[in-house]
């Protein structure tokens, strides 16, 4: 394998550090089925993605790019990857989420020896994904991130729940390589049967409008369904609760932001652009995957799968950010197009911080507790005070809130969204169309703030409701750590939004080759104060006034006598556990506001002492109709099996039959080409 | 009218003082004209402020179930909405805090805020601060898209969302700034500034019965300074929504330049601009009913629509 950087002299230490990354890797999973030195291997997988992570930066800060070509892969094409800043961004989001992932485990068995193996070797597989430079080597990648990560799912050992929910996770998914599949067949075709990205761009002018406008909706239907966006998403929900916690955070974190990577990869930079319905129904799609995902994670009370509805609602961020950057582009917008661009990527990296956070917190409350479902929770702070901060801290950047990470793409999104609705070059229907997805996006964000006042209430405040959650205990160490990481990474990127963002529209600009210089009067994340005409968030100012602001009022509010403690006020008698909001009440006003799109149904059961009216038992069942699911996917799953049916009678298993289909194929090639 | 950074500072110290002095005066006179239309005399104008004192002074109690959530959330809340308070024209068209933040930073610190306060009523374990709390976050989702559409209206016409621009384009037009798309967005505001200052036909901010209150319930458990804090702290909140209301909707008046004489002048009319919102809630206080619960999604997704209303007639129609 040769490594060759062709950057600038300053990026000789990049080869190294994927070379490093990659033998980690590889090292680990073979540790991993070593008996006495398996518990080395998160270890190897923590550099493994710490390595990744100093790739990322160093490609960013910079701007060179690493390439590297060798291997024939069973005598059909070389394996070939090319690092650049795109690529860059998307490894620091892998790289952080998969370091912190296996930093968690340090120390514990995994499930089985086969599924410790296939962790470091499926972190492998995102690394080449996110560098691969030609379509072979990326669908190489791609189907091995795929397999792996459904093995990891599934598991050795797995109950018929989590079979079913694997089968329905390895259907979409390779719904979505098909798709890509066809997608790169015509570029490979159109270019003269070259399988580089470089030469598919070039021969973008030939290929026919039809034939474009074909293979770009293969390729956002494919990534879209890697990525979760509505309406292909039935998956995460169902693969998230059943996947171990670190497989989960890196699957969210990192897997899925590979469907967002893709789209840019192909979208933005190998088709060059995109013709505005197709930006338009991607803004579509971004505003529906975050208005539905939000509200169904908040209906939700296993942790885990509220935790997976809130990806689909970030992945609808993020495509809001690449739809109107697509948008604006098309009609020469290029400042606005490119910062919209560097929204979504930005928003990439911070979900990869916060939601591997909030996975490896989820996992620590599952450990500690044994429990999924939040109704049973509750008072696990006082236990668990690192798990609670570190959680909090994540639960308060998933929900936008300044100054932390989440916040500042947030913003920038809505600067995008503003600059398209703005725009005159722009259609009015379309700018239209950008103005109300400002008001879907607003609608989101005080949604997950709705929602994660709950997780975060329900589970770490109060009283306990169960005697397991009376019983917790604090995490390992190691994932202590790892959380305390990436919780000072959501406060890091937060305070540091205005390098970290104009890095990453250097990274925009360069993919949607915009020359030039930046022109003025753009909106802008910045450390200090702008001019006043454009809009500014002055992260880093802002951010430490407000702390400043809050410490003083603290200072000056702290009581100089000792408070008194008393019961909590409940009207006169006792309080007791079962007296506090659950998840499920908690949630009930958004239930009933958003009841035609929820369609929520409840059964009350109440049993009476025989021949009194005094109730001896009264349960309560809750549940909203997955109308998507129901209306939308249940036809087409059905009309499949339909179809997979009727392809199981025409093989039939008689080699007459075969021989009688063949005889026909090759007739009516002879009629058609006579 | 860009200044120094002495002038920000001095800009900045400025509106502080106002806001917290003039924040208890304006909930005051809310009070004051609500019991009049009821033909009561209400409460004298320094009520407010001595109750703050009174409370300031009290023995605070604590719930045995609570933590350092419920301890330290009073300062985080009203240290955020301190924050906001700076990042919105008052004397002047700009902002005191010149290229802070723009309306997005305040409606992010109102969230921020949002977000404490209803952990902290979790905190005590209490099913009220529960109901409280989730009643609170509902509403203000059901509010926010009619918030930030409601004035992304006006950062789409001044080209550019920093709250200062707007109101400096709004004064640049003139009479013509009160347009359709104007005076759809501005209605569809004052919806907003009702529901998320917790007043009729939302929240009654003078209730006391448990099963009613949506913000009191949040403070339920809270006493002394912590409880003296958050109520401050929501009259400081009504003060920053009337104040936007008025530079973003009326803005006349303001400065348009540091010279003394302009920013005393703004500093007067901004205050009778947020005085006269805050008569607008006390008449929609004094004269309709709550709404259901149920039927808030109605309300405040007219607000939304308002909003949009305004956005089709400002991009659609050239």
């Amino acid at each position: 394998m040769i490594v060759t950087p062709d950057g600038a002299v300053a990026a000789g230490l990049l080869p190294l550090l994927w070379a490093a990354a990659v033998a980690s890797l590889v090292l680990a999973a073979a540790l991993a089925l070593v008996p006495r030195l398996s518990l080395l291997s998160p270890i190897l997988s923590t550099v493994g993605g710490a390595c990744a992570l100093a790739l990322g930066c160093g490609l960013l800060t910079t701007g060179s790019s690493l390439a590297a070509t060798g291997g024939n892969v069973l005598g059909m094409a070389a394996l070939s990857v090319r690092y650049d800043g795109l690529s860059g961004a998307f490894l620091i989001a892998f790289g952080l989420s998969a370091a912190a992932a296996a930093l968690s485990v340090v120390g514990e068995q995994p499930r089985s020896r086969p599924e410790g193996a296939a962790f470091p070797l499926f972190l492998g597989s995102i690394l080449l994904v996110l560098g691969a430079n030609t379509g072979f080597s990326f669908l190489l990648a791609w189907e091995s991130m795929a397999l792996l990560s459904a093995f990891l799912v599934v598991g050795l050992r797995p109950t018929r729940a989590v079979v079913s929910a694997g089968n329905v996770y390895l259907a979409m998914t390779h719904v979505a390589t098909a798709a890509i599949l066809i997608a790169f067949a015509i570029l490979a075709a159109g270019s003269g049967g070259q399988l580089d990205f470089a030469a598919w761009h070039a021969a973008v002018p030939n290929l026919t409008p039809v034939t474009r406008d074909v293979v770009l909706v293969l390729v956002a239907v494919g990534f879209t369904t890697k990525a979760g966006a509505i309406p292909f998403h039935s998956w995460l929900p169902r693969a998230h609760p059943v996947a171990p916690s670190h497989v989960s955070a890196v699957m969210s974190g990192a897997m899925i932001k590979t469907g967002i990577y893709g789209l840019i990869r192909l979208i933005v930079d190998v088709m060059g652009g995109s013709p505005d319905w197709l930006s338009l129904a991607i803004l579509g799609i971004g505003a529906i995957s975050a208005v539905m995902g939000v509200l169904y994670a908040v209906m939700q009370h296993d942790i885990k799968r509220l935790l997976a509805y809130h990806s689909i609602e970030n992945i609808g961020i993020i495509l809001i950010g690449l739809g109107s950057s697509l948008l604006l582009q098309a009609h020469g917008a290029t400042e606005l197009a490119a910062l919209a661009l560097a929204a979504a990527i930005f928003h990439s990296i911070n979900h990869a911080a916060f939601k591997s956070l909030l996975f490896i917190g989820a996992g620590a409350v599952i450990h500690a507790t044994g429990l999924h479902d939040l109704n049973r929770l509750g008072g696990l702070g006082r236990k668990m005070p690192v798990t609670m901060l570190t959680f909090g801290i994540g639960a308060a950047a998933i929900s936008g809130l300044p100054p932390l990470n989440g916040f500042a793409s947030e913003w920038l999104t809505f600067q995008g969204l503003f600059g398209a609705a703005g725009s005159v070059a722009v259609e009015p229907l379309a700018r239209f169309a950008a103005a109300a997805t400002i008001g879907a996006l607003a609608l989101t964000t005080a949604l997950a703030v709705a929602c994660f006042v709950k997780a975060t209430g329900v589970t770490f405040l109060g009283l306990p409701r169960s005697a397991a959650a009376a019983a917790a205990h604090e995490t390992t160490i190691p994932a202590r750590a790892a959380m305390g990481f990436l919780a000072a990474l959501c406060v890091g990127l937060g305070l540091a939004a205005g390098p970290v963002a104009g890095a990453l529209t250097t990274v925009a600009r360069s993919t949607l080759r915009v020359g030039g210089t930046p022109a003025a009067r753009v909106a802008a994340v910045a450390s200090g104060p702008g001019s006043g005409e454009a809009a500014t968030y002055a992260a880093l100012a802002l951010g430490l006034l407000m702390l400043a602001a809050i410490a003083v009022v603290a200072i000056f509010s702290h009581s100089r006598t000792r408070a008194r403690r008393v019961d909590t006020w409940t009207c006169g008698i006792a309080p007791k556990p079962a007296f506090q909001y659950t998840a499920t009440s908690y949630s009930k006003p958004i239930r009933l506001f958003f009841r035609r799109v929820l369609v929520p149904e409840r059964e009350v059961r109440v049993e009476y002492h025989p021949g009194t009216a005094f109730p001896s038992s009264i349960s309560y069942r809750s549940e909203i109709t997955l109308l998507l699911e129901d209306r939308v996917l249940k036809p087409v799953h059905q009309l499949s099996l339909r179809g997979a049916n009727f392809a199981r009678k025409l093989q039939g298993g008689a080699i007459q039959l075969y021989v009688a289909y063949i005889v026909i194929a090759v007739l009516a090639l002879l009629l058609w080409a006579r | 009218m860009n200044g120094s950074t002495t002038t920000t500072a001095l800009l900045a110290v400025i509106q502080l003082i106002g806001f917290v002095v003039f924040a208890p005066f304006l909930a005051a006179t809310i009070k004051r004209t609500k019991a009049g239309l009821q033909s009561r005399r209400g409460p004298g104008l320094l009520q407010p402020y001595r109750d703050l004192i009174k409370w300031w002074g009290k023995k605070p109690l604590e719930s045995s179930a609570s933590g350092p959530v419920a301890r330290y959330a009073p300062a985080f809340v009203l240290g955020t909405i301190v924050t906001a308070a700076l990042l919105v024209p008052w004397a002047t068209s700009r902002t005191p805090l010149l290229g802070w933040g723009d309306l997005l930073v305040v409606v992010g610190l109102f969230a921020a805020a949002r977000f404490a306060l209803a952990l902290a009523a979790l905190d005590s374990g209490s099913a009220f601060g529960g109901m409280g709390s989730s009643r609170d976050v509902a509403i203000s989702a059901l509010a926010e898209p009619g918030l930030v559409l409601a004035l992304a209206g006006a950062a789409i016409a001044a080209g550019s969302s920093d709250l200062g621009a707007i109101s400096a384009f709004g004064i640049g037009q003139g009479i013509g700034l009160l347009g359709p798309a104007h005076l759809l967005a501005a209605a569809a505001f004052a919806i907003v500034v009702a529901a998320e200052s917790g007043h009729y036909p939302v929240d009654n901010p003078d209730t006391h019965l448990e099963l009613t209150m949506i913000h009191e319930g949040m403070l339920l458990e809270a006493s002394g300074r912590s409880l003296a804090t958050l109520i401050f702290a929501s009259e400081l909140k009504l003060a920053v929504l009337a104040a936007i209301f008025a530079a973003v909707f009326l803005p006349f008046g303001a400065a348009t330049e540091l010279a003394p004489l302009p920013i005393a002048f703004g500093l007067v009319a901004g205050m009778i601009k947020m005085l006269i919102v805050g008569q607008g809630l006390a008449f929609v206080d004094a004269s309709i009913a709550k709404v259901r619960i149920l039927e808030l999604p109605d309300l405040l997704g007219l607000a939304s629509l308002l909003a949009l209303a305004g956005l089709a007639v400002q991009v659609l129609l050239p």
